[in-house]
């Protein structure tokens, strides 16, 4: 076989390629308008030039504001919600993955949370909330969070334990070591990979949560989401800001995206000792 | 120090079906038993319930004289080699072997010195501090072992261990595992298909069958006196011959045949024990190593073999034809001679089979008729 049959034919190449790009474009394009508009001064947001002017005034506008604390308050709440979520899902989801604990319905039971919209647990949610006086608190958030993604956490992790060969365990067992032993000194350094993979996925979740950030927090405790909605005024879009605001809410998902895309890999290849 | 007792001993799973059924068996202090069974038979169960790593649903599990029912498998003091070998991956091949000690609050230098000892006696020193998954196959298997000796139990289960190494490999290991038991002395039971290693490790092999202990005993007996048609199938490769033949009672002669060429007259020996079979149908179950080229004196009778495979192994040849022609469904031979054979394929040729360590076996029942065993005389 030469060269030329091994390619298709130049044509079909060039539409192929003009395909693909016009995909990507018509995904990257208005991730860079964002940039774009995030670098230009406020005042020609809206011009049709490519690049009217370089500023950072949106920057500064923004973190002058109330945006650094917003900034701050989704750090906090995110990975509050992971570091209360995750120890209880890794060992609902090792329950799960090892004993069949509650059986079927459990877990349907679980995955069923899942399918309710997030409408229906606001209202619940801030009841509680308000009995204990943890509305417009970070504490409440956090709590909320955490109740909410700990069954897509435990899905998750449940995943993670099944692909463990029970051998490990069983030999961790002879060893010496009792039931928690060989979770807590097998299996959960084992499944670092999987815990850091589905730790990244929850923060990404209460980063970008909306509905609940809005109806259960105040003035102080907005999250970023929240914080950018709120650029949206009676008096019009503040477009520079938001742009800025998306741009810097996006910053950790981009680095968290880096890492999970390591960690899973890693994850596939680590445990596999045969 | 330990024997093992397993007093019918049954796994039955939740959906009604017996992983393992009434396994009765005595395991002598020091012995090397071997497991032996295709997938499935529940050798792996069982060895999995004597570990603590399966309940036991009925009967009695004794270690030492001791009931471990309900004791958890870190206070039985087994040991278990897997056949994934289960090293932790996340540990050095130092803190692997050291685990079980120090799980069971060993001193910092006695799990140092025990591990260190450890890994001279296999060979491991200089592989100390590496991670598992930067070691080969047969280096894991090792540390696996290794991980076992430290701990110094009083019984080794060792599941299939060297089912994932190459051919070469696995002779030495085999060969190493038992010079191990040797030196150590601890009670062992090996779980295994391979019938190389069922023949050659053990001091007795235990052939299981869906989940049931179908025979237990020396290797070198069982290999010559199977107790039904599953034993005699499937110890040894070749395996043995088992051709539906009628036994008749010839005016005193006790002689078995399957066609007009093919009969032999029963040994004077086995008469007795065959005679009340005479005028049924059985099943004669002859060794491919008991046919020759050549007659051996009066012991051996002839029959035309006409050939359609031949398979040359180097030390042996290996050749495959069919008896009785004139039948409708002539019978398949398999016999085993020496290399210097002149067997061509298409040819039919005359050999000569041994009947004395030949088996009867009843065919609805498929168990061996019974016989006194030729073992231990010439």
């Amino acid at each position: 076989m030469n060269a030329e049959t091994e390619k298709p034919p130049l044509g079909r190449r060039l539409a192929l390629h003009v395909g693909l790009i016009a995909a990507c474009l018509a995904i990257v394009l208005p991730l860079l308008w964002v940039l774009r508009v995030s670098f230009i001064p406020p005042q020609q947001s809206y011009s049709t030039d490519l690049l009217p002017g370089f500023s950072t005034e949106n920057y500064q506008a923004l973190l002058s504001g109330r945006f650094g604390r917003s900034y701050l308050n989704s750090i906090v709440v995110s990975l509050g919600s992971v570091l209360l979520a995750l120890p209880f899902a890794a060992m609902t989801g090792y329950a799960f993955a090892r004993f069949s604990t509650g059986g079927r319905f459990a877990r349907f039971l679980m995955l069923a949370t899942q399918m309710l919209p997030p409408v229906a647990l606001v209202l619940p949610s801030f009841t509680l909330l308000k009995g204990l006086a943890l509305t417009n608190s970070l504490t409440g958030l956090i709590i909320v969070y955490a109740a909410v993604n700990l069954p897509f956490l435990t899905w998750i992790l449940m995943g993670f334990f099944k692909a463990i060969p029970v051998d490990l365990e069983w030999a961790a067992l002879t060893d010496g070591a009792t039931a928690w032993g060989a979770f807590w000194r097998i299996v959960l350094p084992v499944s670092l990979p999987g815990l850091a993979a589905a730790g990244v996925l929850g923060f990404i979740l209460s980063w970008n949560e909306f509905l609940f950030a809005l109806v259960l927090s105040g003035p102080s405790t907005q999250t970023i989401p929240v914080a950018l909605a709120a650029l949206q005024t009676s008096n019009g879009v503040q477009i520079g800001s938001v742009a800025a605001g998306v741009v810097l809410a996006v910053l950790p998902l981009v680095i968290a995206s880096r890492f999970i895309q390591r960690f899973i890999v890693e994850g596939l290849t680590y445990g596999s000792v045969k | 120090m330990a024997s093992i007792d397993l007093r019918s001993v049954s796994k039955l799973y939740p959906n009604g079906s017996y992983g393992v059924r009434d396994v009765d068996l005595r395991i002598e202090n020091g012995e090397f038993v071997i497991f032996l069974g295709p997938s499935g038979c529940g050798k792996s169960t069982t060895l999995r319930m004597i570990a603590g790593l399966e309940s036991i649903s009925a009967g009695d599990l004794l270690i030492g004289e001791r009931n471990m029912n309900r004791v958890a498998p870190r206070d039985r003091n087994v040991a278990v080699v897997f056949q994934s070998y289960a090293l932790y991956p996340h540990m050095s091949v130092r803190a692997n072997m050291g685990f079980g000690l120090k799980m069971r609050g060993a001193s910092v230098q006695d799990i140092a010195s025990k591990t260190e000892a450890a890994a001279s006696l296999l060979g491991l020193s200089h592989l100390l501090d590496r991670k598992p998954a930067a070691l080969s196959g047969g280096q894991r298997q090792r540390v696996a072992l290794g991980r076992a000796i430290v701990r110094e139990p009083d019984v080794f289960l060792l599941d299939e261990p060297l089912s994932n190494l190459d051919a070469q490999l696995r002779a030495e290991m085999r060969l190493e595992l038992v010079k191990l038991h040797r030196r150590l002395g601890r009670t062992t039971i090996h779980v295994t298909h391979d019938q190389v290693e069922a023949m050659t490790m053990g001091d007795r092999i235990c052939i299981m069958r869906d989940g049931q202990l179908i025979q237990a005993g020396r290797p070198l007996d069982v290999y010559a006196d199977p107790v039904n048609l599953f034993v005699a199938r499937f110890l040894a490769s070749p395996a043995m011959n088992l051709l539906p033949m009628r036994l008749k009672d010839e005016s005193g002669v006790l002689v078995i045949e399957g066609s007009d060429g093919f009969r032999f007259t029963m040994p004077q020996r086995h008469a007795a024990a065959y005679a009340a079979r005479a005028g049924t149908t059985v099943i004669l179950g002859l060794r491919p190593e008991d046919i020759y080229e050549a007659p051996q004196g009066a012991r051996t009778q002839p029959f035309d073999l006409a050939v359609t495979a031949v398979e040359a192994l180097g030390a042996e040849i290996i050749v495959l034809g069919t008896v009785g022609g004139g039948m409708e469904k002539p019978m398949e031979v398999t016999a085993r001679l020496s290399r210097h054979a002149h067997v061509q394929v298409g040819e039919t040729v005359r050999l000569h089979a041994d009947l004395l360590p030949a088996h009867l076996f009843d065919p609805q029942s498929e168990q061996a008729i019974a016989r006194p065993s030729i073992r231990g005389a010439a």
